[in-house]
């Protein structure tokens, strides 16, 4: 009993789970798992430009994975990263398509934009829990809807590009693309500035009273409160700074990668990123990791369902399973704990 | 003894949890009349094995007899706070009229039930609103309704006033001498001695010593329970008064528990204890002196708003269970200029002073990188108390700094109070332990219902008097 629950809940019992879950998704869609595994890793990690399509997908899921991360540490479940992807992509696109400025500045700007963007999305579902008391899940979730709908309006608006076929501001001028990292493939430097904010968040989290404070409202909110610790403020600040991480992801993936704003550029990477941020234990390095885990799913599916038939839809079958073996596997750790407790206090 | 059989026979019980062997082998009998007391630190296993004689946990080994129906009184209640008092009582066992329940019977039933116990309780109260120490007469009415002849009952005086205890033990002395056997799971010493005819002393999940208690005496007893003398309380010094905290015409709180018109000053230099009884406003007082709850009145600082406080629960107001030792040390003290830079939180500095809280306070722990979580209760206390105390400041608010803890680090953490008063710190000390605000206080407030009942200097202390304004009488 003990050796099985110390077997799944390692890391080394989630993988051999997942593949065995994989493998009957696989079976069930009509492919040999032999197959679709070869697929699934030929096509994520078989060449240069598949590997560089894999760190794109990493890339934008680090984002707002790093930005949920941030809110759940903080006790805050944000389910609004797909939304302030959005806003802060959308104020990027805005200024990439419409002002002219020194290309560097103009990339920076764009940038920042994206993390006011994101920001300010989050800031109002932190300002709606910190003084109104509404639920963040709630307020987060209802907000995705909102950004999704008003990028819609206001590009369709004001912002619409003269050669747009869907929702979409002009093209950004090459000037104003984010430099390629490794060359002849769509892989940009934004995945630099991820891996810079997530240093940035475990220094946050390890060396600041900033990080410290979050961590315990996260833990123990009673106890916050108690210890002078001011819960409105990191209530609002952690949503706002979640927010402005998944905004700079959409600044990205507007100047690194697709080089304008369409209110589809994303295909729910704020959705997924809650997962990853759980695979991740919120631990920002881990985050770092499982991205890539999930952006080998992402790129690879497609490949897969090129050449094994296998529909890119299992792979979202096989992302919800994951969550699943994860949940279950705080679960069973958090049981243990717990009879120990009693034990210990009996 | 009596050549009768017992009541209730354990063999060779034995209880092991994940980490702890609670119960290591245990014998004991216990006979019709008799009233039995079992005693022992927090952790010794009394309650674990006071479950296992029930019949609610399921020993390891061991076996358990027992002739005649068996009642436990838990020291958790387990009751419907949506319910009322006679709903409660008779749960599962309401008097019928043909198909509906004969409420007026029931009330009856239960009311008679009181009187005849001298509990003093209201049937139709819903039990949501009742003070704790009532809630705890709705448990053992509950138990007494099934007129059990074997009767357990865990720290059930924990919540009583010094007079409901008496009331409390004139019931059980009449149960007894009707013929129930009686086990009392207890660490109140004078009520051993007072009350029981037979005591059996628990450590480490064994039972260390059995006596009869006419031939013991509280000393031996205790000393039995930590298995040597007992650590002695710091000295009390000389010191000089000077004023602190001074608290006017304070109103806080909703009608239960709340306070109304409370006048109390506390020097630097002294402790001023607030004995009561749970329920009679001490939680309103502590959260407005502490600034969690808005307030009416003035409640004024001499010498600024410094304050520290040692939260009445641990788990959840004081620690961070998932933290490390280290990281629980920082807690409360994040904006001091020592341990903060800027936005920057001094780590080094953070270590030192939990390295130094632990040797301190002796918190027995493998490293300060363990989490709290695995610490036991009283090292847990340990590390509440010192960190509250390590930057020596100069009020401190101290609510049941004490209670759930071993008589040792009880000992250790009302030595360190009495150092802080010592050097000159100002304590405010709630407690429902009034052995503990004898212990410790210089000057005694007396709360009831939300007001302060009486004012008492240590040279003017008069337990009958105290006692008797606890339970709201002059």
């Amino acid at each position: 009993m003990r050796r099985a629950t110390s077997f799944i809940s390692g890391p080394l019992g989630a993988i051999v789970l997942v593949v065995a879950l994989m493998s009957v998704a696989m079976l069930v869609a009509g492919t040999s798992p032999i197959d679709g595994f070869s697929a699934l890793i030929v096509g994520s990690l078989g060449g240069r430009s598949q590997i560089g399509e894999t760190l794109v997908a990493t890339s934008a899921l680090l984002f707002p994975s790093l930005g949920v991360a941030l809110a759940f540490r903080a006790g805050l479940f944000n389910i609004g990263a797909e939304g302030q992807l959005l806003v802060g992509a959308m104020l990027a696109g805005a200024f990439g398509g419409f002002v002219s400025a020194p290309p560097v500045v103009a990339v920076v700007v764009m940038l920042v934009l994206g993390a006011i963007g994101g920001g300010f999305w989050g800031a109002i579902a932190g300002w709606m829990k910190a003084r109104l008391r509404a639920n963040e899940i709630i307020s987060t979730l209802m907000l995705n809807f909102v950004a999704q709908y008003l990028t819609l309006f206001v590009v369709t608006q004001w912002l619409l590009g003269p050669s747009a076929t869907g929702a979409e501001t002009p093209w950004l001028p090459n000037n104003y693309w984010l430099p390629t990292l490794i060359p002849h493939t769509r892989l940009s430097i934004g995945i630099l500035v991820a891996l810079a904010i997530a240093a940035a968040l475990q220094f946050l989290f390890t060396r600041t009273v900033l990080g410290y404070e979050m961590r315990v409202a996260g833990e123990a909110p009673e106890a916050a409160r108690r210890n002078g610790i001011n819960l409105s403020r990191i209530t609002w600040l952690s949503l706002a700074l979640s927010g402005a991480i998944a905004g700079v992801g959409g600044a990205t993936i507007v100047t690194g990668e697709l080089h304008r704003f369409n209110t589809q550029l994303s295909p729910g990477y704020g959705y997924i990123a809650i997962a990853v941020a759980l695979v991740g234990d919120l631990d920002p390095i881990k985050v770092c990791i499982a991205s890539f885990f999930f952006g080998i799913l992402e790129a690879g599916g497609l490949a897969m369902q090129a050449s094994a038939q296998v529909p890119k839809d299992a792979i979202h079958v096989i992302e919800g399973l994951i969550i699943l073996v994860l949940a279950a596997r705080r679960y069973v750790a958090q049981r243990s704990e717990r009879v120990e407790e009693a034990a210990a206090s009996s | 003894m009596s050549v009768s059989p017992p009541a209730l026979r354990l063999r060779g019980i034995r209880k092991a949890f994940p980490r702890v062997v609670a119960v290591d082998g245990v014998d004991l009998d216990l006979f019709a009349g008799e009233i039995h007391a079992l005693v022992g630190e927090n952790g010794a296993g009394k309650s674990t094995l006071a479950a296992i004689a029930f019949g609610e946990l399921r020993p390891d080994s061991g076996t358990v007899e027992a002739h005649g129906t068996v009642g436990l009184v838990h020291q958790h209640f387990e009751l419907v706070g949506r319910l009322r008092v006679w709903q409660n009582v008779l749960l599962g066992r309401e008097p019928r009229h043909g198909w509906r329940i004969d409420t007026d019977a029931a009330r009856k039933r239960v009311g008679d039930l009181a009187k005849a116990n001298d509990l003093t309780i209201d049937p139709d109260a819903l039990v949501e609103d009742l003070p704790v120490g009532a809630q705890q007469r709705v448990e053992l009415l509950r138990e007494l309704e099934r007129n059990p002849s074997i009767l357990l009952l865990d720290e059930p005086t924990a919540a009583l006033a010094p007079a409901e205890i008496q009331g409390f033990f004139g019931t059980v002395v009449q149960l007894a001498k009707r013929g129930t056997a009686v086990l009392i799971v207890t660490h109140k010493l004078q009520e051993v001695i007072a009350f029981s005819e037979r005591v059996s002393v628990m450590r480490h999940g064994k039972i260390v010593a059995a006596m009869r208690t006419a031939e013991t005496s509280v000393d031996a007893i205790a000393r039995a329970m930590v298995g040597g003398d007992l650590p002695r309380v710091a000295q009390r010094e000389t010191t000089t008064l000077r004023p602190c905290l001074t608290v006017r015409g304070l109103r806080a709180g909703g009608k239960e528990g709340g306070i109304d018109g409370i006048d109390l000053d506390v020097a630097s230099g002294e402790i001023a204890g607030i004995a009561g009884v749970e329920g009679n406003g001490q939680t309103a007082l502590a959260d407005s002196v502490a600034g969690m709850i808005p307030f009416r009145g003035s409640i004024a600082f001499s010498n600024g708003r410094k304050i520290s406080i040692i939260p009445q629960d641990r788990h959840v107001e004081g620690l961070v269970l998932n933290f490390t030792i280290a990281e629980n040390a920082v807690l409360g003290r994040q904006d001091l200029p020592g341990l903060r830079h800027g936005i920057l939180l001094d780590r080094a500095r953070a270590r030192r002073d939990a390295a130094a809280i632990v040797e301190r306070f002796d918190v027995r722990a493998p490293s300060i990188d363990v989490k709290v979580r695995t610490l036991s209760g009283g090292n847990q206390q340990k590390l509440l108390v010192g960190k509250a105390l390590i930057d020596e400041p100069p009020f401190i608010l101290a609510y049941n700094p004490t209670r759930g803890i071993d008589v040792g680090a009880a000992a250790l953490v009302q030595s360190r109070l009495l150092e802080a008063r010592n050097g000159g710190a100002a304590i405010l000390l709630i407690s429902f332990d009034l052995d503990e605000v004898f212990a410790l206080a210089d000057r005694i407030y007396v709360m009831y219902r939300g007001a302060i009942a009486g004012r008492f200097d240590r040279a003017g202390v008069d337990r009958a008097v105290i006692g008797r304004l606890m339970a709201g009488s002059q």
